[in-house]
C-alpha cells in the first residue's frame, strides 16, 4: 500500500481514537448494558431470598413429596408439622403460608406480608397426587395411572411462507427485540460515523488545511485515507463490543435471568452474528463514502448539518422500516427494500434471523451492498478531488447534481 | 530547476495568467509581486497542480511535476489553516510525515525550529491556544521542517510584526543558502528587495518586469536624489529636469528626468561648499512598481 495513504489512515484513526467523544459513544451503551445487567442480577438475587416458607400439615406423605419437589414448586418447606405452632409462626411472620391437607381438599393460609406462592404449581401437584390415589383405588396399574395423569401436550409451530416450519417458541417477543437491537445499533453507528467524517472534511475545508494537505498528497489519498481511518475506528468500536459481549457471557453464564434472555435469542448463531456484523460494516462504509462525497461540497462548519441531514434521513428510513417489517414481513415493498443498499442493513439481517429469508437471499443482499460500495467509492473520489479546493456558494444539493451531471 | 513555459490560465472570460515564463534556480529566491488579483496565487496553484493551466508547461528538471516531487515541495498557502484541536507537535509531525520525514527526526527538528522562530508555547500546546502570529510561525514550520527542495510561500509576511518578519526572512535566507529553490509573493517591496535575488512583477496576469533585483533597479537609472541643506522646495524646483520634489524631514526627495540632471543639482546645492547629505540612487522597487502600474494603465 501507498506510504502516504497509511500515514493519512493512521493520523485519522489516532486523532479520533483519542477523543472523548469516541469513548463516550463506545462506553455509553456498555455502561447502559452493565446497569441493566446489574438491575436484573439484583432482582434475581432478591427473588432467591424471597422463596416463600410454607408449613405443610395434615398428611406427612404429601409433605415428603413437597419436600422433594421444593425447587420446582418454588417453596421452602418448613420443619413445622404442628398446626398450633404453625399458626403462631404465621402470626409472627416467620412463615409465609400454611398448607393444610384434608382428604379431598386443601387450604392455603397466608398472611398479608407473605411472599407470593405459586398456587398453580401446588394445585397441579396436589391434583396429580389425588388422581393417582383415586386411580389406585379403582385398581388401575401404575402404567395406566401414569398415562392418565400425563399432561396434554400443546406444541406451538410457526408456518413460514417458504413452507419451512420453525420452532415458534422463542417467538415474537424475541424477534422484535432482535429487530429493535439491530436497527438501533446500525442506525446509531452509521449516523455517528457519517457525521464524524462530515465534520472532519468540512473542518479541513473551512480551515483551509486542505491546501497544505494536498501540497503533499493527492486528493484520492486524502479521500481513501480518511475513509479507511474512520472505518477502522468503527471496526474497533464493534470489536470492543464483541469482546465485552464475550466477557459478559462468561461472567453471567450461570445467572438464571441471563440464561432466560439468552434463550430468547436462540435464533442467533455464530454465522448470523458474523453476517450481521459484516452487513453493519459494509453499511458504515457505504454511508461514509456518501457522506465524504457530500461533505466535500461543504464550505464551512455551518453547512455540515445541511450536508448530513439527508444522510441521517436515509438511515432513519431503514430504521423505521425495520419496525414496520416485523408486522408484515411479506409485504412486497419491504421485500424489495431489503435488497436496496443504504436500507438493506437494517432489514436483511432481521429477516434472516426471523427466518423470513433464507441464506442465499441474505448473501445476495450483502453482495449488492458491497458492489454499490465499490462503485460509489470510485465516483466519490472524483467528486471529492474536484471539490475540496473549490468554494462555491451554491446549495449543496444543486452542487452535487451539477457534479454528477458534469461527470457524464 | 523549475520552469514555467508560456503558461496561460483563464477563468471564463477572465485571463488570470497570461503567457507567463519563469525559471527558478536552486539557491535563488524569486519574489513575485503584483497588485491584488494579479495572478500570484493562481500561479502557485498551477505549479502545485491544484488547477491545470489552460495552456503551457510546468517542469522540474525537465519533467512534469509528479506526486513524488510534491513531497519535496514546502508550501505556505495564502489562506492559513491548522487543525485547531491538535497539539503543535501532532500537527507538525503529521505534515512532516506526509512529506516523507520520519516522526523521530521531525520531533528533534521541531525543538530547534520552535527555539529559532521564538514561538511562545510548548510543543504540547493545542494550536487553538496560539496567537495569530504564533500560529503563523507553526504553519511556516510545517511547510519548511522537512527541508524542502522547492519552497512556495504565498505572502509569508502578512500579519507579522517587524521583529517576526525579520525572523522569517532569516529562515528564508537560511533555506536559500542550503540550496532550496524559493518563490514567494508579497505586497511589501521593502521585503522583496531585502531577500530576493530575482523578481517577477505581474500586472493583470501579465509579466511587466522580470530579472535580477539590482539589474532592474539599475535599468531605471539613478533618478532618485536625496539632499539635505539650507534650501526651500520652491528654490530647488527651479532647477530644470526635476519632475518631482518632496520635503522629507530635514531633507528633500527629488525625482529627476534622467541621471545627468544629478550634476546640475549637485553643482547648485554645493555652490557654497559643504552640505550634510547628497545621494543619487536608482528608484526603489516601490517606485518602480507604482511607475509600472501607472504606465500599463
Ligand atoms: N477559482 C477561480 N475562479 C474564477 N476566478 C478566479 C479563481 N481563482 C482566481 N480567479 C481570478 O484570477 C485572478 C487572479 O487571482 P489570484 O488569486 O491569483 O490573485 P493574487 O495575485 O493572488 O491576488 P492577491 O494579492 O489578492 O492574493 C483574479 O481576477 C481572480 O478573480
Ligand atoms: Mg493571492
Amino acid at each position: 500500500m501507498n506510504k502516504s495513504l497509511i500515514i493519512v489512515i493512521k493520523q485519522t484513526y489516532r486523532s479520533h481514537f483519542k477523543t472523548r467523544g469516541f469513548w463516550l459513544l463506545v462506553l455509553s451503551p456498555l455502561i447502559f448494558a452493565v446497569i441493566l445487567g446489574a438491575i436484573g442480577f439484583g432482582i434475581s438475587q432478591m427473588q432467591g431470598n424471597t422463596t416463600p416458607k410454607v408449613a405443610i400439615i395434615g398428611n406427612s406423605q404429601v409433605r415428603q413429596i413437597f419436600k422433594r419437589d421444593e425447587k420446582s414448586l418454588e417453596i421452602d418447606v418448613s420443619k413445622i408439622t404442628d398446626s398450633k405452632q404453625a399458626n403462631k409462626s404465621l402470626a409472627s411472620q416467620d412463615l409465609d403460608g400454611i398448607l393444610t391437607i384434608d382428604n379431598d381438599n386443601a387450604t392455603l393460609t397466608t398472611q398479608p406480608k407473605s411472599n407470593s406462592i405459586n398456587k398453580e404449581a401446588i394445585v397441579s401437584v396436589l391434583g396429580n397426587l389425588s388422581r393417582s390415589q383415586k386411580a389406585a383405588d379403582y385398581g388401575l396399574t401404575a402404567e395406566q395411572t401414569q398415562n392418565l395423569i400425563k399432561p396434554f401436550n400443546l406444541k406451538s409451530v410457526v408456518k413460514q411462507s417458504n413452507n419451512e416450519s420453525t420452532n415458534g417458541d422463542s417467538s415474537d417477543m424475541a424477534n422484535y427485540g432482535i429487530a429493535v437491537a439491530i436497527g438501533i445499533v446500525t442506525t446509531m453507528i452509521v449516523m455517528w460515523y457519517a457525521s464524524m467524517i462530515a465534520t472532519e472534511i468540512a473542518n479541513e475545508k473551512s480551515s483551509r488545511i486542505m491546501e497544505t494537505l494536498l501540497a503533499a498528497t493527492s486528493a484520492s489519498i486524502q479521500y481513501f485515507g480518511k475513509m479507511i481511518g474512520i472505518f477502522a475506528l468503527a471496526v474497533t468500536h464493534m470489536a470492543i463490543y464483541v469482546v465485552a459481549g464475550v466477557i459478559g457471557y462468561i461472567v453471567l453464564q450461570n445467572n438464571k435471568l441471563f440464561s432466560n434472555v439468552i434463550q430468547m435469542f436462540s435464533g442467533i448463531t455464530l454465522g448470523f452474528t458474523l453476517y450481521a456484523i459484516s452487513f453493519i460494516l459494509v453499511a458504515v462504509a457505504l454511508y461514509l463514502i456518501l457522506t465524504a462525497m457530500i461533505a466535500s461540497l461543504v464550505n464551512d462548519n455551518a453547512q455540515v448539518q445541511q450536508a448530513v441531514q439527508p444522510i441521517t434521513f436515509l438511515a432513519m428510513i431503514g430504521y423505521m422500516f425495520s419496525f414496520i417489517m416485523t408486522n408484515m414481513p411479506n409485504n412486497l415493498a419491504i421485500k424489495v427494500l431489503s435488497y436496496v443498499p443504504f436500507i438493506s442493513q437494517s432489514m436483511m439481517p432481521v429477516r434472516l434471523v426471523t427466518k423470513v429469508e433464507t441464506w442465499p437471499a441474505a448473501i445476495i443482499s450483502l453482495l449488492i451492498a458491497v458492489v454499490a460500495m465499490i462503485s460509489l467509492a470510485w465516483m466519490g473520489q472524483s467528486i471529492y478531488a474536484k471539490n475540496v479546493l473549490s468554494y462555491s456558494d451554491d446549495k449543496i444539493m444543486s452542487q452535487l447534481i451539477k457534479n454528477i451531471k458534469n461527470k457524464n | 530547476m523549475i520552469q514555467l513555459t508560456n503558461i496561460n490560465k483563464t477563468f471564463g472570460n477572465n485571463i488570470a495568467v497570461n503567457s507567463m515564463n519563469m525559471t527558478l534556480e536552486p539557491g535563488k529566491v524569486m519574489g513575485l509581486i503584483g497588485q491584488n488579483g494579479a495572478g500570484k496565487t493562481t500561479t502557485f496553484r498551477m505549479i502545485l497542480n491544484f488547477i491545470t493551466p489552460t495552456s503551457g508547461k510546468i517542469t522540474w528538471d525537465n519533467h512534469p511535476i509528479t506526486q513524488s516531487d510534491k513531497q519535496k515541495i514546502g508550501f505556505l498557502p495564502e489562506e492559513r489553516g491548522l487543525y485547531q484541536k491538535l497539539t503543535i507537535e501532532e500537527q507538525i509531525l503529521y505534515f512532516a510525515e506526509l512529506h516523507g520525514m520520519s516522526r523521530s527526526d521531525a520531533k528533534t527538528a521541531l525543538t530547534d525550529w520552535l527555539k529559532r522562530l521564538d514561538v511562545v508555547g510548548k510543543a504540547t500546546d493545542k494550536v487553538q491556544s496560539l496567537s495569530k502570529g504564533n500560529a503563523q510561525k507553526i504553519q511556516m514550520i510545517a511547510s519548511l521542517i522537512f527541508n524542502p527542495e522547492f519552497i512556495i510561500l504565498d505572502e509569508p509576511f502578512s500579519g507579522l510584526d517587524p521583529v517576526n518578519t525579520s525572523i522569517m526572512m532569516n529562515e528564508i535566507i537560511r533555506m536559500r543558502d542550503n540550496g532550496a529553490m524559493i518563490i514567494f509573493s508579497s505586497h511589501d517591496m521593502n521585503n522583496v528587495t531585502k531577500i530576493s535575488d530575482n523578481l517577477t512583477m505581474l500586472k493583470q496576469g501579465k509579466i511587466v518586469l522580470q530579472g535580477g533585483v539590482q539589474e532592474i533597479r539599475e535599468k531605471f537609472g539613478r533618478t532618485k536624489i536625496y539632499v539635505e541643506g539650507p534650501f526651500s522646495t520652491s528654490e530647488l524646483s527651479n532647477i530644470a529636469g526635476i519632475t518631482n520634489i518632496k520635503q522629507q524631514g530635514a531633507g528633500f526627495d527629488i525625482t529627476i528626468a534622467n541621471e545627468s540632471v544629478g550634476h546640475h543639482i549637485f553643482d547648485y546645492v554645493t555652490r557654497n561648499g559643504y552640505i550634510p547629505a547628497f545621494s543619487q540612487q536608482p528608484p526603489t522597487l516601490d517606485d518602480i512598481f507604482r511607475q509600472e502600474v501607472a504606465y500599463h494603465e
